[in-house]
């Protein structure tokens, strides 16, 4: 009992980061996500869970506005960065995004060179004053992704000719050499193998002391080891969301248990 | 039994060899399609092309070799002077072949009752072939009238020798499809070779085909070349050909204003269509995208000549009175502007449509990879999408740069017909394709360097392109390796 109450005390020093009140998210007709309420707290990491199709995807995406791209998508509800609605008219969603990155399911790197994949957000953005600089984001970079042993020697050579977990990692070091605030991971590992799989949930665990982390996954263990939070999706509704020690061992709705029960049991 | 008949016979017997070849091969294994190595349906189709294919080859073969066989049969009518010369012997064997065909017409119009075609006499012939609408030009000489009566006896035997032969090898070829039709028997495999086959056959018709342009051109520029020293052609100053003789036939005029031309024509289309293409494919709604484009495509069904009558009348005089006057640059109405720029009009839709449809095939995830860096729409236009999709933009470029290399009616009425070297764009200049036209029409004689030099300008142009082409290729699949 004293250990649950001095988590929940720590996780109570963070502010909000990210507060998401009565989402609702309609492709077309199709209700895809239906009054969802999320305060995602600043300096965590947070797990998304639930089975396919549940919706996890289309509330990552709300999250930096990614879902304006898609004609057919409407938003409602109200989503805030550090107090500030982001669905607000003022807001430049490309402001927004540069803020809260963004690691997509399936990796999407250019056709670039592997260098110039890493450094396009840092030139977009203007983050650098010099050639020097850039070297060293896009190095250290690769480094915390865990690619930088593979890719040192060909750093020139297209990012589409690296292997399909090779690629997700580029991704990886792409979204975090802008430096965002917020890092959205859309099942960063589904591709990757038990190694570069640690090396990722070592960095994840890493960029929570400098910003706030959500992941979706798949994998219970991978939720149980990287996330200090978990939210738990089900039929485009947000079933139950807590501490994620306590939806793992404790959970408080039916279907949370039976879905944690079924995936590791 | 006429060409039309015959395939149609042969179609029918295809079609009994599928019905024959799939019911015996389902008979053999009792109806169960387990046991057999291939669908039903390929031994079906393999006996309808055993007895289609050879049959078809066997009527084509014939169909070329029979009026071959019958002229050197039929030329022993003809006097030995006539058969000896080939320019005579040609024209004697039309003269026959008209009179053998109307000799059939009369017949079948009754003009001629049947058996009296052997013996109607030379002088008859062309009052009786007038009353059903054959008219000779002159009588008809004894021997003309022998070869062609041979002709049409001849040709008469031919036909149903033909016939016979075709259906007996259509036959020979279902009966040895049924023979080789069992349950183990290969049949998917033998089908599918033919479709190889016919796959193979259709890439070489036009690859066969630009051989055989370039064959003929060859020959004749080789003759060109033979009377007109080829330094003096490639590099000459002067174009001015004189019917009359002593003609310099220097091409660089005409180079240069072939290219000076395709660069100003490229420089309005590639620019605008690209952008139009960038619009359609990137900011446009649906909707706006449903009335642009296809307004946009409308210039590409507008004819050459009604270009032509746009640069003739508004551009030409428009570039003069406010531009090339005001410069003290000229006063030609037609000039390499006037054609340039309405050239690179016409191409505006090939290249805005072409790249449209390139740029919509660039992935939404490489948008959306950039998008969520927090790049803007520009951004992501110009160092995502665009490099993404510029080996497409760059054939797209080539494409209507060979086509603006090509223009000809434009040029004529837009540039003129002077050959000039100048740098002055306001000029009048013109192009190879304008020359080949002028150099062929009106008045030609097929053995004169007048005549001959437009083969060698073909020649030149169908290199030019061509290097075009391999060049294209390079930047392409340099680019390629580089991103892929
Ligand atoms: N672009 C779209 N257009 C229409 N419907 C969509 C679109 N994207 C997602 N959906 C629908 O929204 C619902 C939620 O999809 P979403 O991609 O968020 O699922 P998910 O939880 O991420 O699933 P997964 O674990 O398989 O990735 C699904 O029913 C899906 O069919
Ligand atoms: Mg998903």
């Amino acid at each position: 009992m004293n250990d649950m109450r001095i988590v929940e005390r720590t996780v109570d020093t963070h502010d909000v980061k990210i507060d998401a009140k009565d989402v609702n998210v309609h492709y077309g007709t199709s209700h895809a996500l239906k009054g969802v309420s999320v305060a995602i707290p600043d300096k965590t990491v947070t797990a998304f869970i639930g089975p396919s199709g549940c919706g996890k995807s289309t509330f990552l995406r709300c999250l930096n506005r990614m879902n304006d791209t898609i004609a057919s998508c409407r938003v409602d509800g109200l989503i805030a960065l550090d107090g500030e609605d982001i669905y607000d008219r003022r807001v430049d969603p490309v402001q927004l995004r540069a803020k809260v990155g963004m690691v997509f399911q399936k990796p999407n790197p250019f056709p670039k060179s592997i260098y110039d994949n890493v450094s396009y957000g840092p030139k977009i953005h203007g983050l650098t004053r010099n050639k020097a600089e850039l070297d060293e984001i896009v190095e250290s970079c690769l480094k915390k992704a865990a690619l930088w042993n593979e890719v040192k020697d060909r750093l020139h050579s297209p990012g589409t000719g690296l292997s399909g977990g090779q690629q997700q990692r580029l991704c990886i070091a792409r979204a975090i050499a802008t430096s965002p605030e917020v890092l959205l991971m859309d099942e960063p590992c589904s591709a990757l193998d038990p190694i570069a799989t640690a090396q990722v949930e070592e960095l994840i665990d890493e960029l929570r002391s400098s910003f706030s982390v959500v992941i979706v996954t798949h994998s219970m263990q991978q939720a149980a080891r990287v996330s200090q939070r978990t939210a738990f999706f089900h039929l485009g509704n947000l079933v139950e969301y807590g501490e994620t020690g306590q939806i793992f061992t404790s959970p408080q709705d039916p279907r949370t248990e039976s879905y944690i029960s079924g995936r590791i049991g | 039994m006429s060409v039309l008949l015959l395939l149609a016979v042969m179609a029918a017997i295809g079609a009994a060899g599928y019905i024959f070849c799939r019911g015996r091969v389902m008979a053999q294994v009792g109806g169960n399609p387990r046991e057999l190595h291939s669908l039903p349906g390929y031994y079906g189709w393999n006996g309808a092309i055993m007895a289609t294919l050879p049959a078809l080859a066997v009527m084509v073969v014939w169909l070329i070799a029979q009026p071959l066989i019958l002229e050197s049969r039929v030329v022993s009518h003809l006097p030995e002077a006539t058969a000896a010369e080939p320019a005579a012997r040609k024209l004697a064997m039309a003269d026959i072949r008209r009179v053998a065909s109307g000799l059939d017409l009369a017949v079948a119009g009754g003009a001629i009752p049947a058996q009296d075609v052997a013996t109607i006499s030379p002088g008859e012939v062309r009052a009786r072939l007038g009353t059903v609408g054959v008219a000779l030009g002159s009588d008809v000489t004894p021997e003309t009238l022998a070869a062609a009566i041979t002709w049409r006896d001849q040709a008469r035997s031919g036909l149903i020798g033909r016939s016979v032969v075709v259906i007996l090898v259509a036959l020979a070829g279902l009966a040895y499809a049924l023979m080789a039709t069992k349950p183990d028997f290969r049949a998917r495999n033998r089908v599918e070779k033919v479709v190889l086959g016919g796959l193979i056959a259709a890439s070489t018709v036009a690859i066969l085909t630009t051989v055989g342009i370039v064959a003929s051109m060859l020959s004749e520029s080789f003759e060109f070349f033979g009377m007109y020293p080829w330094t003096e052609f490639f590099f000459g100053v002067t174009w001015s050909p004189n019917f009359s003789g002593g003609s310099t036939f220097g091409f660089l005029p005409l180079l240069w204003g072939t290219l000076y031309i395709t660069l100003v024509a490229m420089l309005v289309a590639v620019p605008l269509g690209l952008f139009a293409a960038i619009y359609l494919a990137e900011y446009a709604s649906p909707r706006a995208r449903s009335v642009i484009k296809p307004l946009i495509e409308v210039i590409a069904g507008i004819p050459t000549v009604v270009f032509g009558i746009f640069a003739l009348i508004t551009v030409g005089p428009f570039l003069r009175d406010w531009l090339a006057q005001p410069l003290g640059l000229g006063n030609s109405g037609s000039s390499v502007m006037t054609a340039g720029i309405v050239i690179g009009i016409l191409n505006i839709p090939y290249i805005s449509s072409l790249s449209d449809d390139i740029i919509n095939a660039v992935p939404q995830s490489l948008r959306d990879g950039s998008f969520g860096l927090g790049a803007t729409k520009s951004e992501t236009v110009r160092q995502v999408v665009l490099p993404a999709a510029l080996p497409g933009i760059v054939g797209a470029g080539l494409m209507a740069t060979s086509r603006a290399i090509g223009e000809t009616m434009i040029v004529v009425m837009g540039a003129g017909a002077a050959a000039k070297l100048s740098l002055n764009p306001f000029e009048a200049m013109t192009t190879m394709t304008v020359k080949i036209v002028g150099q062929l029409t009106g008045d030609t004689d097929f053995g004169s360097p007048e005549t001959l030099v437009a083969f060698a300008l073909g020649m030149t142009l169908f290199v030019i392109t061509l290097c075009l082409n391999i060049l294209a290729l390079y930047v392409v699949r340099k680019y390629r390796e580089q991103y892929e």
